[in-house]
């Protein structure tokens, strides 16, 4: 704990839980053998950092005290028999039988047979800090024996370790010195002493923050010597300003002080207390008011947790200062209602420090924040403890004394409502018969008693003294009381019949606590006895055999059910509160829906502990140690995430989304080998928009699990970021059924068409550039590279063939895929080649004067230039290129990604949309240049498609048409799911390449492709050579558009220059662009063969469907001209605006 | 007690509370029960348990009411609450529109998981905020929407056609002027129908046996529950 290394880490993690959350649960897969780590932190309450390092048998013995024991008959002390442990900075004792496998080893004893299991500091002994002893002395009076002299700290506060001279003074000072002896093996024993010296050198630096912690226990002043007593006591809450409950007098208050000051004064305070048998019975009598805080930050490890991080508190409300959440509202809203009898509660100072310590917590467990009754607890502690104690006090409340209670789903609660039940009728049937038969809900009654520990349910005064044994023994207190109040109230509540007099008879049992129990008996001891005490009695007598371990056996027991409730009823709900578009969805979609939204989450919850274990473990089993070295064995199946615990997040991140759509379609799953058609400019995305989601991949366990790795293509960035509709890089789940919904939901062809437009119209202006066209393509392959689903005709033509009436059943491959999976190729090749066909000439830099512009000023300069003759070119262009390139294809796509790189690094923010408008940039500066050199085809010239135009291009094709009316929709798989076998889907991937489309397709073409047949092997072959793969075509064309941009920089001015600086320059400066000249001299060369080629493409993929091609042909007039007047205006305005 | 010299029959009556948080739920029973508003000193942890009764011509209902938390994790605890309820009081605020779609939220969650036949009745309290609800009791009703400073944020229209929709009762009430407030649960208690008044929670059978333990149950609740004041209806 006090090393450097987990100092740092404490700090880092201020914001989180300071004691492992599941701990007090052990609700782990390996419940019956809680990790020893977490058995022993929970039997000596330390804090999660505290690992047991070594453990010995040992005798203890406590000398006598001189002053108040000085008999003679106890001049040889106390002596203990029990086990000693030491953790980091931890040294404990106790007689308690110890929680582990004596046989087995240290390193493996994760099975456990004691007593305790972990359930507090019941047994005689102590637990103290390292930083608490000042001298450890090696006693070698005996050589057969290996005994420890350990002095303490105790009694030595800062003014009189200074003040040497005062304490050689004080008479009556004495130094805490006890002695050990180790009774194992001597190696064993040497081990346990170098264990010990090292953490002795470690503990050294904590001394003084020891010393400054403990100053706020009020036992330091409580045990100063009179005349030292000038300063002010520490604050033991708000019962020294406003009194503390109940009368002092009756309450016996000065003896109990009495008492405990001897004691204290025997046995050390504080840190340094030594635990005997009179401290439980101390305890058990009740706590004086002053000490009462102390104790219970004692009792319940909240000090150390204090000791380990003694500014946690008073950091974390600096640091959140002002900042406003939905837990400081709640709470805000229950401030005036806490205890509000107590006069503390009545005043500013007293509601203040609660709303302190209140608002700290939910910041310090967000997990958390506020549940009503938290108020009330904290409330309470605040009357005798400070803020800062009463803050770690919750901490360990929350996380280990009732953990789940205060949860966001509460099901600790919930939980231990189950375990009472069990328990009331396994000890008291009659009674639980009876609740059955008159259907009365025992929680009703009896949740709020866990809830509020008491606090709310009895008197005041008398609810402290159970948290007064509460906090030594655990929550199975809270059992054993519950459990005697029914057995004492018995009688009545058997003639309670209902609810309401249920509640009635336990009413008014609480409210007459302080009645003599006995009030008709002769003896006056017993009347003397009041109901409280027969309480006590009843709980810790008769219920005795209700033990810390018997509790968590039932809690294991009732476990899942109660999650599962939890869970079923948070679906119910979650489902029921989804917005307007969940109703597109079926009830079995949106449950399937749910579900793996939050397997998806929570599996990856797991897996990311689970790594974190293994690294931890590495990093811990790189650390050299001893043999007997214990390695942490942390529970790896905490269930962190699973909904019923509270899941810790329901926010979906890209990975998770990448995950969830690998479950439900199977274009989401990667090909085994790194996906060629991979964007390159993916690449800047990752380091911006993306780049926070990308783990090391140094991951020894695969990220994925046993699911398929998910893959990663620009089409799914696309559609996360649509999904992600409030920008928080995140998808809830509203997020996902909304997405989902607009796809899955309407089963509008029209709808789906315009969906997938707008995710590719980045800004959002009804365009999608040519790089927008060339990544639709892109996607359309993506998704049908494993086949295409869903009801697709086999034919262009009607009702040629029957079989393929409804593939809707989402068949991994439809009866005929293959064949229409390769048509499908080429319906993407038309598609690409009609949309750079229809588009429309475009000037993106001056986009916000195009409205305008289209409207009024008629066109001047270029309406020689055809749309079509752009994208003939295009593509044209890359088929030239094609056969020159074939060979060094890769190098050209890795020059792209290279060169593509470059540009973008200094000045695009990698937001949305951004490379493409500074790409839309660079193609305004070189049209600028083409135009002013009267070259009409460029190959940069911008165009775009508007939703119409896409739309018609889509309408087209009927195979494209069927891809967006089902088979898209369709091969998403919410219910049913993917078999879950990646390997089924790593092969057989429909691509240009798979297919061999080049050499030999015309003989695999379907015959039903009258076009082909007539069109004959040459022409088909040229097509395919053109759409080889849509992958090269879109990087050829992008090439090109680099190489001729390269070009016009390296032209326009030597050096390296910035872009921005480069768009100026390159408009004023001379232009010469001979690299562009000449490339395009040689696309006009090929421009009239290329337009064969397309003319027999369009026979080869309109043949079959001539209706249609006309149908086409004539939506498609209106739009052209219009198209090409408002780029020619467009382009003279944009001239002008670039020269101003 | 008001029906201690009446031969009518008596017959209690579980009825829920229900909505988001600080939507006056507590006030409003505080209200029925005691005629009283004031800010709550109790909080309700889980749920609170107040009885009422209320005399009808015919017969005497007893309320018994169950007060839930409104804070959103608790709601899974309400399954708890409104079992076997045979009425519940889905309350929203009629100034601040989240309240009514959680309020929504609760109708359909009675509607699919509460027993069958439940009588729901939405609720929109702090009427007294729109300047409506401040005549008080004997106020006149329909003089909606005239007054400025208005902080109503949802029409009676929309909650009523709403109402109408799903079967609901509908008021519009003010916790803290009365306005109201006895009329809700006269209308719920004209609303049970008399069967399920029998059958459910045999009450009526034993209504002496039962008188006795109410009398001892008033007591013990404290001075909340030994107002004699009854039901106003």
């Amino acid at each position: 704990m006090f090393n450097l290394s987990s100092f740092v880490q404490k700090a880092q993690s201020a914001a989180q839980q300071l004691i492992d959350p599941m701990q007090g649960l052990n609700l782990t897969n390996s419940d019956r053998n809680p990790s020893k780590a977490s058995l022993f932190q929970s039997q000596f309450r330390l804090p999660a950092s505290q690992t047991p390092l070594y453990e010995i048998p040992a005798e203890l013995t406590i000398p006598p005290s001189n002053i108040t024991q000085g008999d003679k008959d106890r001049d040889r002390g106390w002596h203990y028999a029990g086990k000693l442990h030491l953790s980091d900075s931890y040294i404990c004792f106790s007689t308690t039988a110890t929680s582990f496998v004596q046989s087995a080893s240290t390193s493996s004893s994760a099975a456990f047979t004691g007593q305790t299991h972990g359930g507090g500091p019941s047994g005689n002994g102590f637990t103290f800090p390292l930083c608490a002893i000042r001298r450890v002395e090696r006693l070698n009076s005996q050589t057969f024996q290996f005994a420890l002299a350990i002095t303490t700290w105790n009694g030595i506060t800062q003014e009189l370790a200074k003040d040497k001279d005062v304490q050689r003074d004080k008479k009556d000072f004495r130094e805490q010195r006890i002695t050990i002896h180790l009774a194992a093996s001597r190696p064993a024993c040497e081990r346990f002493c170098d264990g010990l010296k090292r953490g002795l050198r470690g503990a050294v630096g904590n001394v003084g923050r020891y010393k400054k912690v403990i100053a706020d226990c009020y036992s330091e002043y409580l045990l100063r010597p009179e005349e030292m007593k000038n300063v002010n006591p520490p604050d033991a809450g708000l019962g020294m300003v406003f009194r503390y409950p109940g009368d002092p007098k009756k309450l016996r208050d000065r003896a109990k002080m009495r008492l405990w000051a001897e004691y204290l004064r025997d046995n050390g305070r504080n840190a340094t207390l030594i635990r005997q048998p009179t401290f439980h019975k101390l305890i058990r009598v009740g706590l004086p008011n002053r000490l009462r805080g102390e104790m219970w930050e004692l009792t319940s490890g909240s000090l150390y947790l204090r000791l380990e991080n003694p500014t946690l508190y008073v950091d974390t409300l600096a640091k959140f200062e002002g900042r406003e959440s939905l837990a400081i509202d709640e709470i805000e809203k229950d401030l005036n209602r806490s205890l509000p009898e107590y006069p503390g509660f009545q005043a500013e100072d007293g509601i203040s420090r609660l709303r302190r310590v209140l608002t700290a917590y939910s910041w310090v467990n967000p997990e958390v924040g506020y549940c009503q009754a938290m108020n009330i607890v904290v409330a309470a502690l605040l009357i005798y403890m400070s803020e800062t104690q009463a803050f770690f006090l919750l901490s360990a409340l929350c996380d280990r004394l009732v953990p789940g209670y205060y949860s966001s789903t509460m099901y600790g609660t919930l939980l231990d409502q189950k375990v009472f039940e069990s328990l009331v009728e396994k000890t008291m049937p009659i009674l639980w018969e009876h609740l059955v038969k008159s259907d009365v809900q025992l929680s009703v009654v009896s949740l709020p008693w866990f809830l509020s520990l008491y606090i709310n349910s009895m008197p005041l005064v008398f609810a402290f003294r159970v948290l007064d044994v509460f906090f030594v023994e655990g929550p199975k207190v809270l059992f054993q009381v519950g459990l005697a109040i029914l057995r004492i109230n018995g009688e009545d509540l058997l003639d309670a019949s209902d609810d309401g007099a249920f509640i009635s008879v336990l009413k008014s049992y609480f409210s007459r606590l302080d009645e003599s129990a006995h009030p008709k008996s002769e003896n006056p001891k017993l009347r003397a006895i009041n109901r409280f005490q027969e309480l006590m009695v009843v709980a810790f007598k008769e219920f005795s055999a209700i033990t810390h371990s018997s509790i968590q056996d039932l809690r294991m027991k009732n476990k899942d059910a109660v999650l599962n409730n939890i869970e079923n009823f948070a679906k119910r709900t979650a489902i029921r509160n989804l917005g307007p578009e969940s109703k597109l969805l079926s009830a079995d979609e949106l449950s399937s829906l749910y579900d793996r939204f939050y397997t998806v989450l929570y599996e990856r919850q797991q897996r990311d502990s689970i790594i974190q274990e293994e690294q931890i473990r590495r990093a811990k089993a790189s650390r050299a140690r001893g043999a007997e070295t214990f390695t942490e064995h942390r529970d790896h199946g905490i269930e962190k995430g699973r909904v019923g615990l509270g899941p810790s997040t329901s926010l979906m991140d890209y990975d998770a989304f990448r995950e969830f759509l690998a479950s439900v379609s199977k274009w989401a799953i990667s090909d085994t080998q790194p996906s060629p058609r991979r964007d390159p400019s993916s690449e800047k995305d990752r380091n911006g928009y993306f780049g926070s989601f990308r783990r090391a991949e140094s991951n020894p366990l695969s990220p994925w699990g046993g699911g398929p790795e998910p893959a990663d293509h620009e089409f799914m960035q696309r559609l996360f970021r649509r999904w992600d509709v409030d920008s928080s890089s995140t998808l809830t789940l509203q997020n996902v059924v909304t997405g989902l919904a607009h796809i899955k939901g309407k089963r509008d062809i029209m709808g789906t068409i315009t969906y997938f437009f707008e995710l590719y119209d980045d800004d959002g202006d009804g365009r999608v550039d040519r790089e927008g066209i060339l990544r639709i393509s892109e996607a359309l392959l993506f998704i049908s590279r494993r086949g295409l689903e869903g009801s697709l005709s086999p034919s262009n033509s009607s009702v040629t063939l029957d079989g393929m009436t409804e593939g809707d059943k989402g068949s991994a491959s439809p009866p005929i895929g293959g064949t229409v999976n390769e048509r499908f190729l080429g319906s993407v090749s038309a598609f690409i080649r009609r949309c750079f066909e229809y588009a429309d000439p475009d000037h993106p830099s001056n986009q916000h004067v195009m409205s305008i512009e289209r409207s009024s000023s008629p066109g001047v300069a270029d309406t020689d230039i055809p749309a079509a003759d752009n994208s003939a070119f295009a593509i044209g262009d890359d088929e030239e290129e094609e056969e020159e390139d074939l060979l060094a294809f890769e190098d050209a796509t890795d020059n792209l990604k290279t060169t593509k790189k470059k540009p973008d690094l200094g000045s695009v923010p990698p937001a949305i949309g951004k490379p493409d408008a500074e790409e839309g940039r660079k193609r305004a500066v070189s049209k600028a240049q083409s135009e002013k050199a009267n070259v009409a085809l460029d190959p940069s010239n911008p165009l775009h498609i508007t939703l119409p135009t896409f739309r018609m291009v889509v309408l087209a094709d009927e195979l494209l048409e069927q891809f967006f009316e089902s088979s898209f929709p369709a091969s998403l798989h919410i219910i049913d799911g993917l078999p879950n076998a990646s390997s089924q889907y790593t092969s057989a991937l429909t691509t240009f390449s798979n297919m061999g489309f080049g050499r030999s397709a015309a003989g695999s073409l379907p015959v039903s492709q009258p076009g082909i047949a007539g069109a004959g092997r040459g022409l088909r072959g040229v097509l395919d050579n053109l759409v080889t793969d849509a992958s090269r075509v879109a990087a050829e064309v992008r090439r090109r558009m680099e190489e001729a941009q390269r070009e016009l920089e390296k032209n326009a001015l030597p050096g390296q220059r910035d872009d921005d600086e480069e768009e100026e320059e390159d408009i004023q400066g001379p232009i010469k662009t001979s690299g562009g000249y000449g490339g395009d001299a040689e696309r006009r060369s090929v421009l009239s063969t290329d337009r064969d080629l397309l003319d027999g493409a369009d026979a080869d993929a309109g043949a079959g469907k001539a209706n249609e091609g006309s149908r086409q042909s004539m939506l498609l007039d209106p739009n052209v001209p219009q198209g090409r007047t408002s780029t020619s205006s467009s382009a003279t305005q944009r001239i002008v605006e670039f020269e101003s | 007690m008001a029906d201690a010299n009446a031969p009518k029959p008596s017959s209690s009556v579980k009825l829920v509370l229900l909505g988001e948080a600080a939507v006056g739920k507590s006030s409003l029973v505080l209200r029925f029960v005691n005629n009283d508003f004031q800010e709550n000193k109790e909080p309700t942890i889980g749920a609170a348990f107040l009885t009422q009764k209320c005399n009808l011509p015919t017969r005497t209902i007893k309320f018994e009411i169950w007060d839930t938390a409104g804070q959103e994790r608790f709601a899974s605890l309400a399954p708890m609450y409104y079992r076997n309820a045979q009425a519940a009081l889905v309350v929203y605020d009629l100034t601040k529109p989240t309240s009514l779609i959680k309020a929504k939220h609760w109708v359909a969650e009675l509607q699919r998981q509460a027993s069958p036949g439940i009588v729901i009745a939405l609720v929109g309290n702090k009427l007294d905020l729109t300047g409506e609800g401040g005549a008080g009791q004997d106020g006149s009703e329909g003089a909606e929407g005239e007054e400025a400073g208005d902080a109503r944020k949802i029409t009676t229209e929309e909650a009523q056609s709403y109402a109408e929709e799903e079967g609901l009762l509908f008021f519009e009430t003010s916790a803290k002027t009365g306005h109201n407030v006895t009329e809700v649960f006269t209308a719920i208690a004209n609303a049970i129908p008399e069967t399920s008044l029998k059958s459910t929670r045999g009450a009526g059978a034993s209504s002496m046996a039962n008188r006795g333990g109410d009398e001892q149950r008033v007591n013990l609740n404290g001075p909340r529950e030994a107002a004699k004041e009854g039901c106003a209806c």
